[in-house]
């Protein structure tokens, strides 16, 4: 049974008079990886360092365990539920009292202290550089060495901001299996912040998505930002700056549309159906996935296409091809 | 020419014989700017951190004030300190006029605005990421702020060597307040100025290459300690 563990009730953050983050409700369950994508700028970040206790919200509140968090010890839960910062920084010192600072600020002996920076260490597999400087570490030895002092404090919760954006890309897979490790066999819940889409659905048991301070639906492709331009009876109009996109009626403050790629219908030539969305462009892109192929055909913006393999063996498409893609105002999705 | 050679070649025979009354002077010498520049970095190092940090009103004319403290004349010091211990002064009854504590209390006053200057700037210079860093560790106030002290060390550091090496040099307040009593407060700059006016280039010599090699193992000294940063 899911049992919540930290749970945001009506939150708001402004900042400068500019609301960054309006989140009615979120539950987060023990034990689980939550996902956060969105695009730079979107409260990621500010939403991270909220239930980091590290920023207080305007208005709302934040329980953990079912208790509002104003009124617990604000020390003490900040090891309990611990955010590792996009670009961690590691103090100049050595890894080992780097790993120990969170339990020398909690009192703990001399001795229990290496005990556990060397578990840590094995952990995220970096046994023996207790006595490294931090000075001269990998970006990927870094990272893991900001696991490991986070771990030290034995966390029930663990944010990590952007965790693998200063990493390379061998080391990417190293980390994502410690975070799947620490979430296996220590139960500790996860929740990752991230722009990189592929990454966070590879490792979340849960996604969900944050544009421009709010949660959305999950949009997972052809998300275009802009602004609603002009109404005509009761069809809107959403303007990206490169393409009009006919939509249904909405709020005239929303500031993205998504499209979903299957609902998207290529052709040769302009066809005559009830959508009110036609666009002639050119293929700038084929990917094989499996079961169907993937286009992406620029009309101006970008767009995510997925057809069978068929059709596209049919349509003799290729990278190039002059093609129509046709959608219904009501399949596209507005935010 | 003649009396310089002669001055070097006494020079090295005091220092080589270690003549008691060149290194009592010298380890006075040291004893006095060593106590003062330990009390200024108590007083100083609390202080600039806490005006880099805090939010207050006044706070860029402050920092401004302690950056133009840094050029006080050695002598107005003394002046302030004299009048402050003499007789008729507000300390008068402490007695401290010409005495080693009052040579403290005028090279404290020099040090600790160098030190209370360059601890702000050598906080201002440590990442924010490291209060943000100490924070997310369960850090409370206090626990933080050591923490960023301790990433500044090195700068801290070279602000009490700047501290030490504008006490030890400094005469103008050492003689002003210190009256340079042979065998009481007399220092290495002092006895320097006294011998040279005495014409005993020798002696004064001795000092100053004393006085130099103390310069000079300081900044070795530092220079190590950097080293071992990295």
């Amino acid at each position: 049974m899911d049992t919540p563990q930290l749970e945001i009730q009506a939150l708001t953050k402004i900042y400068d008079g500019k609301q960054v983050l309006d989140i009615p409700h979120l539950v987060i369950n023990k034990g689980t990886i939550y996902g956060v994508i969105g695009p730079n700028g979107a409260g990621k970040t500010t939403l991270l360092s909220i239930l980091a206790i590290l920023v207080p919200p305007t208005s709302g509140n934040i329980l953990f365990d079912g208790v509002d968090v104003t009124e617990l010890d604000q020390h003490a839960l900040r090891r309990q539920i611990t955010l590792i910062l996009q670009n961690p920084l590691l103090f100049t010192t050595t890894v080992e009292k780097n790993i120990a600072y969170g339990l020398r600020v909690r009192g703990i002996g001399k001795q229990e202290r290496t005990a556990r920076v060397k578990e840590c260490l094995r952990f995220v597999g970096l046994e023996g550089f207790e006595k490294r400087k931090t000075i001269g570490l990998s970006g990927g030895e870094l990272q893991r060495v900001a696991i490991a002092r986070a771990l030290a404090l034995n966390p029930t919760v663990l944010l990590l901001d952007e965790p693998t954006a200063n990493v390379d890309r061998a080391s990417v897979d190293l980390v994502e299996q410690i975070l799947r490790d620490l979430n296996n066999s220590l139960g500790i819940t996860i929740i990752i912040a991230s722009h990189d889409m592929n990454q966070v659905y590879r490792l979340s048991d849960e996604v969900v998505h944050l544009i421009d301070g709010r949660l959305t639906r999950a949009p997972a492709a052809n998300l275009l930002r802009g602004r609603v331009v002009s109404q005509n009876g009761d069809l809107f109009l959403f303007d990206t700056g490169k393409l009009r996109v006919a939509v249904l009626p909405v709020k005239p403050e929303a500031t993205h549309v998504s499209i979903p790629p299957e609902d998207i219908i290529v052709s040769h030539n302009p066809i005559a159906t009830s959508a009110r969305n036609s666009f002639a462009g050119k293929i700038s892109q084929v990917s094989d996935e499996g079961e169907s192929v993937r286009l992406v055909v620029d009309v101006g913006e970008k767009l995510q296409v997925t057809i069978t393999k068929r059709s596209f063996a049919e349509m003799e498409l290729n990278v190039a091809s002059p093609v129509y893609v046709t959608f219904k105002s009501s399949s596209v999705e507005v935010f | 020419m003649e009396y310089i050679l002669y001055g070097i070649l006494k020079a090295a025979e005091l220092i080589a014989t270690l003549d008691t009354e060149v290194f009592s002077i010298a380890l006075f010498s040291l004893q006095i700017s060593a106590t003062a520049t330990v009390c200024a970095s108590l007083a100083g190092i609390p202080l600039g951190f806490l005006i880099e940090t805090q939010d207050f009103w006044g706070r860029r004319g402050t920092i401004t004030l302690f950056n133009t403290l840094m050029a006080l004349p050695t002598v107005v010091v003394g002046l302030l300190v004299y009048s402050f211990t003499s007789r008729q002064g507000p300390l008068g009854p402490l007695q401290l006029l010409f005495t080693p504590k009052a040579m403290v209390l005028g090279q404290f006053i020099l040090a600790t605005p160098i030190i209370v200057a360059l601890t702000i700037s050598a906080t201002h210079a440590v990442d924010p990421r490291v209060k943000l860093t100490a924070m997310t560790l369960g850090a409370g106030r206090v626990y933080t702020a050591l923490t960023i002290l301790a990433e500044a060390r090195f700068a801290l550091m070279a602000a009490v060597i700047a501290g030490f090496g504008r006490v030890i040099a400094e005469v103008g307040c050492a003689i002003m307040v210190g009256g340079n009593i042979r065998g009481y407060t007399r220092t290495m700059t002092t006895a320097i100025a006294l011998e040279t006016a005495k014409g005993e280039f020798g002696f004064s010599l001795a000092l100053g290459f004393i006085l130099l090699a103390v310069a000079f193992l300081v900044n070795i000294f530092f220079h190590y300690l950097q080293s071992r940063r990295d």
